[in-house]
């Protein structure tokens, strides 16, 4: 194989993980860290998709330059929004019931797909990238290549670099993580943990809705989104360890790859090869590649 | 300060606090009493870490029964919890810097790390590094950190080298000295009486009787009965 067609694959491979990380980085921190089993992860996706599309449309019409700024800043409020009432009126008074939780939530997420059908309809819909970041830019040893694949890889880094810092230097951080060790023992220290839990779904639901926007501009936006994305979350918040920021950010960049060397090399069977890599994680490594493991 | 008047609290089945009344003023009171008493669930259930069955919880004249943790903090207590109970995935440093009110409190981060000049050498260390009375000094300076008008120390000394005993014993006559009331649950008698003038012996779930320190010292009778001490006192 040519070693431009080589790096291009890898290229693909590394935009798509980019994407992935985004939306699997929200889950991560819900499931991970809050321990709650947010299968409504794919709609919050959906819902943000949908929800930016309708403001970036009428603006895009018009000519605005920043409509899909616009649809971006609006995907990610509403979502996080869904998410803050989702925390606050469904998922907060069964803290620690999983089971019941990712009930709840697949029922979440089936009537929001079906109202979103019911009032969007089936078109599948596709937003454009403003002026600036549309169009190709030259990458050395692949020639050229779509400039908003390559500004998505920066989106990632930076999402992945602001939740470091989150976790690591804030206030917030600190609560969230001390929350993971004993919520009890953290809310006799006078923290009040279920402002934090919500305060985590809100930026959890919020990532969900970036990749939402960021997702329909590089590939149309369509019924079923929910479902992928949810799935691809699961998948890699596995491979890379539950609650590791920088676990969920190797598990994404290993199924991207995986997706876009599979296609290459055996179309036919490439979905196969993502989930024998999850397969060979849950047998070797159980708590994934970077998780921790809980005694 | 702290008044607790008639208290019951039930675990299903298990009735482990029946009727407890006891009564925190400005000076430190200790609970002794022997395992499974309901000396920690007392400490539990006055931080809303429990739920009560029925009977009062009076702190500043308002009521505590049935709020939140954090509202009970956040109205001045504190507690040390049995088994520490410090955060893994935290630094010692960043224990403080949570917990930190600001440098115009009586207990700031620097203050802490003067009291206990060891945890200032292991602040980048995590909780899981530290040793039993590292782990202490740690749930003892963030309960400070939070200024509380009242602290619940439940058993600090247990685990704990003679030295750092002796230390701490120090550590809270100072802060009773400072206007800071005291709820010491101990095993450890030479602590509690060390600490308070008043004892209040636990047994199975009430407070049996309240008797002065240098009076429960003195009366080998009562502690081997309440204690189980053999008389002569060493434990």
């Amino acid at each position: 194989m040519a070693a431009d067609l080589v790096l291009t694959i890898v290229l693909n491979g590394l935009t798509l993980a980019a994407l992935y990380f985004i939306v699997a980085s929200g889950f991560s921190l819900i499931f991970g860290l809050m321990r709650t089993v947010n299968m409504a992860h794919g709609a919050l996706y959906l819902i943000a998709g949908y929800a930016g599309y309708a403001v970036f449309e009428p603006l895009y019409d018009q000519d605005v330059w920043w409509a899909w700024y616009a649809g971006v800043a609006w995907g990610v409020v509403v979502a996080a929004v869904v998410g803050t009432v989702m925390q606050k009126f469904l998922l907060g008074w069964m803290q620690g019931q999983e089971l019941r939780q990712a009930l709840v939530t697949i029922g979440v997420s089936i009537i929001v797909a079906d109202q979103l059908l019911a009032f969007y309809g089936g078109n599948p819909r596709q937003f454009f990238a403003p002026d600036a970041i549309f169009g190709a830019s030259a990458v050395p040893g692949v020639g050229n290549y779509p400039t908003f694949r390559l500004v998505q890889i920066g989106i990632a880094v930076a999402v992945g670099v602001a939740l470091w810092v989150i976790l690591n230097k804030t206030k917030l951080g600190l609560m969230v993580r001390a929350g993971v060790d004993d919520r009890e023992m953290l809310a006799a220290c006078g923290v009040n943990v279920p402002l934090v839990a919500i305060a985590v779904f809100a930026l959890g639901a919020g990532l969900a809705g970036l990749g939402g926007v960021i997702g329909s501009t590089a590939q149309p936006l369509s019924q079923g989104m929910d479902g992928r994305f949810l799935l691809i979350a699961l998948v890699v918040v596995i491979v890379g360890g539950m609650g590791s920021i920088t676990g969920t950010a190797l598990g994404a960049v290993m199924i991207g790859l995986a997706e876009q060397i599979g296609q290459a090399l055996f179309p036919t069977y490439s979905v196969i090869l993502t989930f024998v890599i999850m397969v060979a994680v849950l047998a070797l490594r159980p708590q994934g590649l970077l998780g921790r493991a809980t005694p | 300060m702290l008044r607790i008047t008639d208290l019951h609290v039930r675990f299903g089945q298990a009735h482990i606090l029946q009727g407890v009344s006891l009564e925190v003023a400005d000076k430190p009171i200790a609970v002794v009493g022997r395992n499974g008493m309901g000396k920690t669930t007392l400490c539990q259930t006055i931080m809303g870490m429990v739920k009560s069955a029925e009977g009062a919880i009076e702190f500043d004249g308002t009521s505590l029964v049935g709020l939140a943790s954090n509202k009970i903090a956040n109205r001045g207590l504190a507690i040390v919890p049995q088994g520490r109970r410090t955060f893994p995935s935290l630094t010692v440093h960043e224990h403080l810097k949570l917990f930190s009110q600001g440098s115009n409190k009586p207990w700031t981060i620097e203050r802490v790390y003067e009291t206990f000049p060891r945890l200032a050498e292991r602040r980048g260390n995590g909780g899981t590094q530290l040793s039993g009375g590292e782990q202490q000094m740690l749930a003892i300076g963030r309960a400070l950190l939070l200024n509380p008008k009242l602290v619940i120390m439940d058993e600090p000394s247990e685990g704990l080298a003679p030295v750092i005993v002796d230390h701490l014993i120090e550590v809270l006559k100072q802060l009773s000295a400072e206007g800071m009331g005291v709820l010491l649950v101990e095993q450890n008698l030479k602590v509690a009486t060390s600490v308070a003038e008043t004892v209040a012996i636990m047994v199975t779930g009430r407070v049996a009787t309240t008797m002065s320190a240098a009076a429960l010292a003195a009366d080998d009778d009562a502690k081997r009965r309440y204690l189980g001490v053999a008389a002569g006192g060493h434990h």
